[in-house]
């Protein structure tokens, strides 16, 4: 039985559906946070889980399970039959770029902290004038 | 020389700041003010281009990142390296007043923000666009926050939660465009675009509507920007008014013209732009802070260089290169000049005006102002006539007559600051600028004064520049021809 569902799960179709699904529901998850958390930290996190949801979205529909990785040796001497290496290189830019703003809005919101001790976004309202 | 120093010299600079801090404490403002020199100097040398340039990086494209240095992209490296410089030189003047913390830091931001802008508009790689797209962001929120009081920091947290959701946008429209087409290359993107079917073409212009939407402050993506503008330091405000926003538009309308060449969503977007120049120009009415005032004032002539770009016609973006000029050199004049009323009179209330004695300084300002509003002989008039102009010949009745009655509101709050600084009130104690800074400010009303006076002198190279612009398959041939 469980064989028979590895075996349909291991189908590219089924891959593939599966990282669409799951992507977009990661995504879904993360802008309901984004519109409804309030602490600031949580909308960082929110956003960031947005973001984690469009790399797995990208590289899930990109990856070829039946290729190897673009690095040739151990027997590889053509570049065929090898997975794109052009969304990894783009989603570890990405990444590195997410990570960076995540950071420096932590920061800012931890710096805010000290001055203010307001972690609600709503409350925020230094310039309403 | 080389397209590449413009964004490789400012990033540099950040590695040899160590270095330069040892030479004592105006070692670095001088160093990154000599290289902002001489990359404008740079830059204007290749007004005089024939052809555009292309510069490939290690690797031919469309696999590799090239830059394309066209008559278009040419004016706005002239204009934000020339406009970064002067701000430079006017902040060595006014840190003898007042300096910025860790200088060294301001400085590697001001230069990091300035090679981005650069790089977004010479760059013809889309990822490569999203990576200059963040850099500017990351400065852009650095600098915002710099100050680090309740404000700032608050403005910061604004401006970079909106970065982050219009990145997220931007990201999601590349991976389509690499999902379906296969390069980043602007290019061959162009070149198969047309091959999508109608629904992704139509996501994908979305999500990159909504990812540049929020950076060009276009409405109803532009609720962050008054704040952010209040909340950084005046001096920033003029950087961001007159180069971050520039670019982004640049960049937007570069590949709205490579994607969609007949212009499918043009008259929405024209007529989007001219309600984005009512509703700020209708808030503007109400402020009486000074910064958001001039910040709504920016939205509003975002507003009509978007309706403008839009058009898709070569006479609009002439006049919206003229406005491009004239708005960034007159919000350069006004914040530099707030900054200094700010600083002496500890105000940024529009009341200020009233009391403030620096008749230079007023008059200065009221040339920018005046071209702002489109009055004849200063550069604003001739953009905004040009605009005017393109719209009636292409029948668009219904834009022109909100954009008249938008800047019909802008010349109530105009006229009234205007007023406040003519009128004979009894003043407060005298303002007085640096030699330097005069010389300076006089220089950038006298541009306008010029572009007004004597538009014919510019008129043929904006032409120019406009048709270059345009003409996707032009681009399309220079960058595939260098594959072949």
């Amino acid at each position: 039985m469980i064989e028979i569902i590895l075996s349909y799960l291991n189908q590219d179709i089924v891959i593939q559906k599966i990282v669409l699904i799951g992507s977009m529901s990661l995504l879904l998850i993360g802008l309901f946070g984004l519109l409804t958390q309030r602490h600031i930290i949580k909308v960082f996190m929110s956003v960031a889980i947005m973001e984690s949801s469009l790399f797995l979205f990208f590289i899930g529909s990109t990856f070829n399970k039946n290729f190897t990785a673009p690095i040739l040796g151990d027997g590889h001497v053509d570049f065929i039959h090898m997975n794109d290496p052009i969304p990894h290189a783009m989603i570890l830019t990405a990444i590195v770029i997410g990570m960076a703003v995540l950071a420096l809005g932590i920061s800012f919101a931890i710096e805010y902290f000290k001055l203010t001790s307001i972690t609600d976004i709503d409350r925020m309202n230094e310039m309403k004038n | 020389m080389s397209s590449i120093l413009f964004i490789a010299l400012p990033l540099l600079f950040a590695f040899c700041v160590p270095l330069l801090e040892k030479l004592g404490r105006n070692g670095v403002a001088y160093a990154s003010t000599l290289m902002q020199i001489f990359l404008a100097a740079l830059a204007f040398s290749f007004f005089g281009l024939e052809h555009p340039q292309l510069e490939i990086i290690a690797i031919a494209p469309p696999l590799g990142i090239s830059f394309v240095l066209d008559q278009a992209s040419v004016f706005f490296v002239a204009l934000f390296s020339s406009l970064m410089t002067l701000f430079s030189l006017y902040y060595l003047w006014q840190r003898k007043i007042k300096s910025y913390k860790n200088e060294a830091k301001f400085f590697i931001l001001l230069n990091t923000l300035l090679a981005s802008a650069v790089g977004l508009v010479l760059s013809n790689d889309i990822f490569n666009i999203y990576v200059f797209f963040e850099i500017a962001g990351i400065s852009a929120y650095i600098l915002t926050a710099y100050e680090k009081n309740a404000k700032a920091l608050e403005a910061g947290i604004k401006y970079l939660l909106t970065g982050s959701v219009a990145s997220i946008f931007l990201v999601l429209a590349i991976m389509l465009i690499y999902i379906n087409i296969g390069s980043l290359n602007l290019a061959l993107i162009a070149q198969n675009f047309e091959t999508l079917p109608y629904n992704l073409k139509v996501l994908i212009s979305l999500l990159l509507f909504l990812g540049f939407g929020f950076k060009v402050e276009i409405f109803p993506l532009n609720f962050w920007v008054s704040d952010v503008y209040e909340g950084s330091s005046t001096l920033i405000n003029g950087l961001f008014s007159a180069i971050v926003v520039k670019a982004y538009l640049f960049v937007f309308f570069h590949i709205l013209y490579l994607l969609l060449p007949s212009g499918e969503f043009s008259h929405f977007l024209i007529y989007l732009g001219a309600l984005s120049m009512l509703v700020s120009q209708i808030v503007a009415l109400k402020q009486t802070n000074l910064k958001r005032l001039f910040a709504y004032s920016s939205l509003g002539q975002v507003g009509l260089l978007f309706a403008a770009f839009s058009m898709h016609d070569s006479d609009a973006i002439m006049g919206a290169f003229f406005i491009v000029f004239a708005h960034s050199i007159a919000k350069m004049i006004l914040f530099l000049s707030l900054s200094n009323i700010e600083e002496h009179y500890k105000s940024v209330d529009i009341s200020i005006l009233q009391k403030i004695n620096a008749p230079y300084l007023g008059f200065i300002m009221l040339i920018a102002m005046l071209s702002i509003l489109g009055i004849p002989l200063l550069a604003g008039f001739v953009g905004k006539f040009l605009i005017l102009k393109s719209m009636a010949l292409d029948g668009l009745f219904g834009a022109m007559a909100i954009i008249l009655i938008a800047s019909l509101l802008e010349s109530v709050y105009y006229f009234k600051l205007s007023g406040y600084l003519t009128q004979k009130e009894e003043r407060g104690t005298l303002l007085s600028l640096d030699l330097v800074q005069k010389i300076l400010l006089s220089f950038l009303a006298l541009l306008l004064v010029t572009a007004g006076t004597a538009p014919f002198l510019v008129l043929d190279f904006a032409a120019h520049a406009a048709n270059v612009m345009l003409d996707a398959q032009s681009y399309i041939a220079l960058i595939l021809g260098a594959v072949q």
